[in-house]
């Protein structure tokens, strides 16, 4: 029997971003045999290099690809991100971070938060939340340290990285092209399709040259012009909800700490990232045009930023949603091209990740089966829209009504599925139980407290307990974490160990 | 009203299901009142009628505190590796189900899907070669997993001495500080449309509480005063009548489960019974089939309704085992579905008045996870092959949309979905849907980026393994023996 109907699968890809080299390396590095990659970018077409800052899947990514951390991080310059520091989004003033870690030891058959919702209930004087938390409370001391083996509270966070997206997309084409995709430049002037199916059989670029393929992959960014453009897919529209479209980007040079984590702090008509890398720090205001003209934002990001500025403001517009099926006949769009969501968790290369690994696991024979299709689309569907809560929750818990844009998302409605998961916090301290998606019980934990969400109930098994003797248990751990943390080096110093980028850069 | 606290639980019903409801109530929270009326136990209750029990009983009773000595040894009871199915698919092997991994995977695919490879080369031994649990329970012997041995990764279930198991239940509920109250409901005073206000006993007297938990059975006393909406699976699940029988035999650590053109019959040693459907076969034929296989002459036929309620838990009432969801033994899941209720409740207590979207959440994992189990079940029925009309008109059947999905989805690649709140591990989908010849279309790309002979050559280490190691472990008599005496001593 031979291993595929006909031999390899030619694989076209459209795009040569992130998500674009991302896909090629994958594929050519993963199914060998199956998969011929010609991957087709313009030089022309300039790059978003969306996600600079990660989540802690990244990693998986890399090692399923072979690529080593410290070469990978010292040539995108990236540094350590062990969470994100979330600024003035409950109320002004308020700070807190969402770690990549558990609240607590993280064992026990009732988790951490019960305990301190009871505390917060009674009204005890306790410290911050972070500091019971391992990431946390290494994130905030300015260090960093792989995760210990054992089980021991060092143990009870992951990691993800900041790093130069500009850079990553040359490192993963080395890797790509090493192992045999091939690269075209040019740029698509026309999209050739089935008169029948509908299928697209071949691009057609600039120079004149004709790719024939079996599979289209759609990483053109917000053009999305096989899956947008060519096959019209309808865009599902999320902007009622995140109502944000527009970001305006600028690094500068790093005047304060190199933090080990993403700092998100909320603006009058948005929010504002600060991604500190090893040469620079990535900043930018995301925001909604409705309520603050393009110049204005600018302005707002150029006082904000804590440096020399190394290049000039550029805006980039998006809007908030994903296109209906993201495999439509033999085109699957990856990245940008299928959707987008803001990036204030750092969910865009998990998106480009999670469709690459669908799309392996579900790979095609050159005959595209319904049943390949369908199933790619019901599990990233599901991907964008737990995502898309989580995010909506950041905008609707909060008590500013410091601007019209805050007073609009604060009241705006919210899906239901997003309200259930309110309810049941608000009610007895529950987090709506899954186990496939991205952000887990510690991540709700995290936004829920940090932004003020203190639920009236909680587990009854914690009443057992008196409250002194939580009190107790409560400092306990906080000394525990707080002596373990100082021993750890210091973030930068690591880095400059581990992984520093190349002094030529 | 949020802030009173939950202090007071009645648990209905007189079988092992009550019991370990109680224990475990008293146990994770101590300061709760709870209350057993242990009222006669309904004969129709499979959850606790039923010896063969999955895994998750092991784990129920060590989380209680109930060690293998008094859970296991002193109660008589026997190991479960798995089931062997006999007859499911005309022509092929008998297979087993044994409940642990299957083979080792070589790179990122998993071990069955090159198992598929394999089998489309015409190379492939036995899929259940590959279980260490399998290997053990086809050869009646027994060891507990062992990290260090090619007998790991697995678990195992029992075989259950019912009435020493209930009575050990009851000592412990006891030694834990639950209140028993014998006697017979006569009847339940509602409060309002959703809510019980009390348990009315024969005996004129009467028991309140914050929370009721009804395990009296199919007649479900207490939740189905409230409503009587389920839904229906016999569409899916075609045994209505049940016959047990008791023949004098050990517990056997591999059940044996043979397919019969009116259902199945089944035999774990102490217990042996006979699942049909009423419309194939009548009760007396059906008596004499199950006295033919055992020797042992059979029990009044207990009528299952194939089938559960979608909201077990309404107002101050929650229902659990056969007063939940009544289906068929197959595959051993009515104590389970019970169990895994009870853990549920104890990780979502409420207050002393529920809130509707803590019960809508408890409710909606409780029926996603019924709905997978006859999922499960659903999928022998689908992909048996048998030529008897009953079991014809079940393979022509429409599954459910879930079951469909998974069906769909393993056909054409061999590709298991994820499911929130799934009871069967990915290796028993494969051990049973390959067991029966239900094989996918294709080979992964994954398996192929690895070449077939080396995976060839690393399949038959692993099986030498098995087969090398197997003389060294006990027979699960002798295993069961040295236990005994061990306590004895």
């Amino acid at each position: 029997m031979p291993l595929t109907a006909g031999g390899d699968v030619r694989v076209v890809v459209v795009g040569g971003g992130t998500a674009g080299w991302m896909t090629a390396a994958a594929l050519v590095r993963l199914l060998p045999g199956h998969a011929s990659v010609h991957l087709v970018e313009s030089k022309t077409i300039g790059v978003v290099g969306v996600g600079e800052a990660t989540l802690p899947h990244m990693r998986a990514f890399n090692e399923r690809l072979g690529i080593d951390e410290a070469d990978f991080m010292a040539r995108t310059r990236a540094t350590f991100k062990l969470g994100i520091e979330f600024r003035d989004w409950g109320r002004i003033g308020d700070s807190y971070i969402h770690p990549f870690g558990t609240f607590g030891r993280g064992t026990g058959t009732v988790d951490f938060h019960h305990y301190w919702t009871r505390l917060l209930r009674e009204g005890k004087a306790l410290p911050a939340l972070d500091s019971l938390s391992y990431a946390g409370a290494l994130a905030r001391g300015g260090k960093f340290d792989h995760p210990a083996t054992g089980g021991t509270l060092a143990g009870t966070y992951g990691y993800a990285y900041q790093f130069d997206a500009l850079l990553f997309a040359p490192y993963l084409r080395q890797i790509a092209q090493e192992s045999g995709a091939r690269r075209t430049e040019g740029t698509v002037v026309s999209v050739d399709r089935d008169g029948e199916s509908g299928d697209i059989k071949a691009i057609d670029l600039d120079s004149g040259e004709r790719i024939e393929g079996d599979l289209f992959v759609d990483c053109s960014g917000f053009r999305s012009l096989l899956l947008g453009s060519a096959l019209e897919e309808p865009f599902a529209d999320w902007s009622h909800w995140l109502p944000t479209d527009r970001a305006v980007a600028m690094p500068c040079r790093t005047r304060t700490a190199v933090t080990p984590y993403t700092s998100a702090i909320a603006m009058p008509s948005g929010w504002r990232w600060r991604i500190p890398l090893q040469h620079r720090t990535g900043n930018g205001y995301v925001y909604a045009s409705a309520f603050v003209s393009d110049d204005d934002a600018r302005r707002a990001l150029g006082t904000a930023v804590e440096g020399e500025a190394l290049a000039a403001p550029r805006v980039l517009r998006f809007k908030a949603g994903r296109r209906r099926r993201s495999w439509v006949g033999n085109c699957v769009a990856i990245g940008l091209a299928s959707g987008f969501l803001e990036p204030l968790e750092s969910t865009s290369i998990y998106l480009v990740q999670q469709a690459i690994t669908a799309l392996i696991e579900l790979f095609p024979e050159r005959r595209i089966s319904a049943t390949d299709r369908d199933e790619f689309n019901r599990v990233i569907d599901l991907e964008y829209d737990r995502i898309r809560d989580f995010l909506i929750l950041h905008y609707h818990a909060t008590t500013r009504s410091d601007s019209p844009f805050w007073d609009y998302v604060r009241t705006m409605p919210i899906p239901d599925t997003l309200s259930e998961k309110l309810d049941l916090w608000r009610t007895r301290a529950r987090i709506v139980k899954y186990r496939e998606g991205v952000f887990l019980d510690p991540s709700w934990v995290a936004v829920y407290l940090g932004q003020g969400i203190v639920p009236e109930g909680w587990d009854p098994r914690v009443d057992t307990v008196a409250t002194v003797a939580l009190l107790d248990s409560v400092e306990a751990l906080r000394a525990e974490i707080a002596g373990d943390v100082a021993c750890r080096p210091d973030h930068r110093s690591f880095i400059e160990r581990y992984c520093a980028m190349p002094q030529a850069a | 009203m949020r802030g009173e606290r939950l202090e007071r639980i009645v648990v209905a019903g007189g079988g092992i299901t009550a019991w370990c409801a109680a224990a475990a109530l008293k146990r994770h929270a101590p300061s709760l009142d709870v209350t057993i009326l242990a009222c006669t136990p309904s004969p129709d209750a499979l959850a606790d009628r039923i010896a063969c029990t999955l895994p998750s009983l092991l784990g129920f009773q060590e989380d209680l505190g109930i060690g293998v000595a008094d859970g296991i040894v002193r109660t008589g009871s026997g190991y479960r590796l798995g089931t062997l199915f006999v007859g499911w698919a005309a022509g092929l092997p008998d297979y087993v189900h044994a409940y642990g991994r299957y083979g080792t995977s070589f790179g990122p695919a998993a071990f069955y899907l090159h198992w598929v490879r394999s089998a489309q080369d015409g190379t492939a031994a036995p899929f259940d070669s590959h279980s260490p649990a399998a290997a053990l329970a086809r050869a009646g012997r027994f060891v507990p997993p062992t990290a260090t041995s090619p007998f790991a990764d697995y678990e195992c279930g029992l075989t259950l001495d019912l009435p020493r198991h209930a009575a050990m239940l009851r000592a412990f509920a006891l030694h834990v500080g639950i209140r028993e109250i014998v006697g017979e409901i006569a009847g339940v005073t509602l409060d309002g449309d959703t809510a019980i206000a009390a348990i009315r006993l024969v005996d004129g007297s009467a028991q309140s509480a914050d929370l009721f938990i009804d395990a009296t059975g199919p007649e479900a006393r207490l939740r189905g005063s409230i409503d009587a909406v389920r839904d229906d699976w016999s569409a899916w699940l075609p045994c209505d009548r049940v016959l047990l029988a008791e023949p004098d035999a050990e517990p056997a650590v591999l059940t044996t489960v043979t397919a019969h053109q009116a259902g199945w019959h089944w035999s774990s040693g102490g217990q042996a019974g006979f699942a049909y459907a009423a419309n194939a076969i009548s009760d007396s034929k059906a008596a004499r089939v199950l006295r033919n296989a055992s020797g042992a002459t059979p029990g009044e036929p207990i009528r299952i309704r194939s089938g559960t309620r979608p909201q077990p838990w309404l107002g101050n009432c929650l229902a659990i085992g056969d007063a939940a969801t009544q289906i068929e033994p197959l595959e051993w899941c009515n104590l389970h579905l019970a169990l895994s209720a009870i853990d549920r409740l104890i990780t979502m207590l409420p207050g002393r008045i529920a809130t509707p979207v803590e019960v809508a959440e408890f409710n909606r994992q409780t029926r996603a996870e019924a709905e997978r189990v006859r999922d499960f079940l659903a999928m022998h029925y689908r992909t048996a092959q048998r030529d008897n009309p009953l079991w014809r008109t079940l393979a022509a059947t429409a599954p459910p949309a879930s079951l469909a999905h998974t069906l769909v989805q393993f056909a054409e690649r061999g590709r298991l979905p994820f499911h929130e709140e799934e009871t069967f591990a990915r290796d028993s989908w494969a051990a049973v849907l390959i067991g029966q010849g239900f094989l996918p279309r294709r080979v992964d790309p994954l398996v192929s980026t690895i070449p077939a002979a080396s995976v060839r050559t690393a399949m038959a280490r692993q099986t030498a393994a098995i087969t090398a190691a197997l003389p060294h472990v006990p027979t699960h008599a002798a295993y069961r023996a040295a236990q005994t005496r061990h306590l004895t001593r």
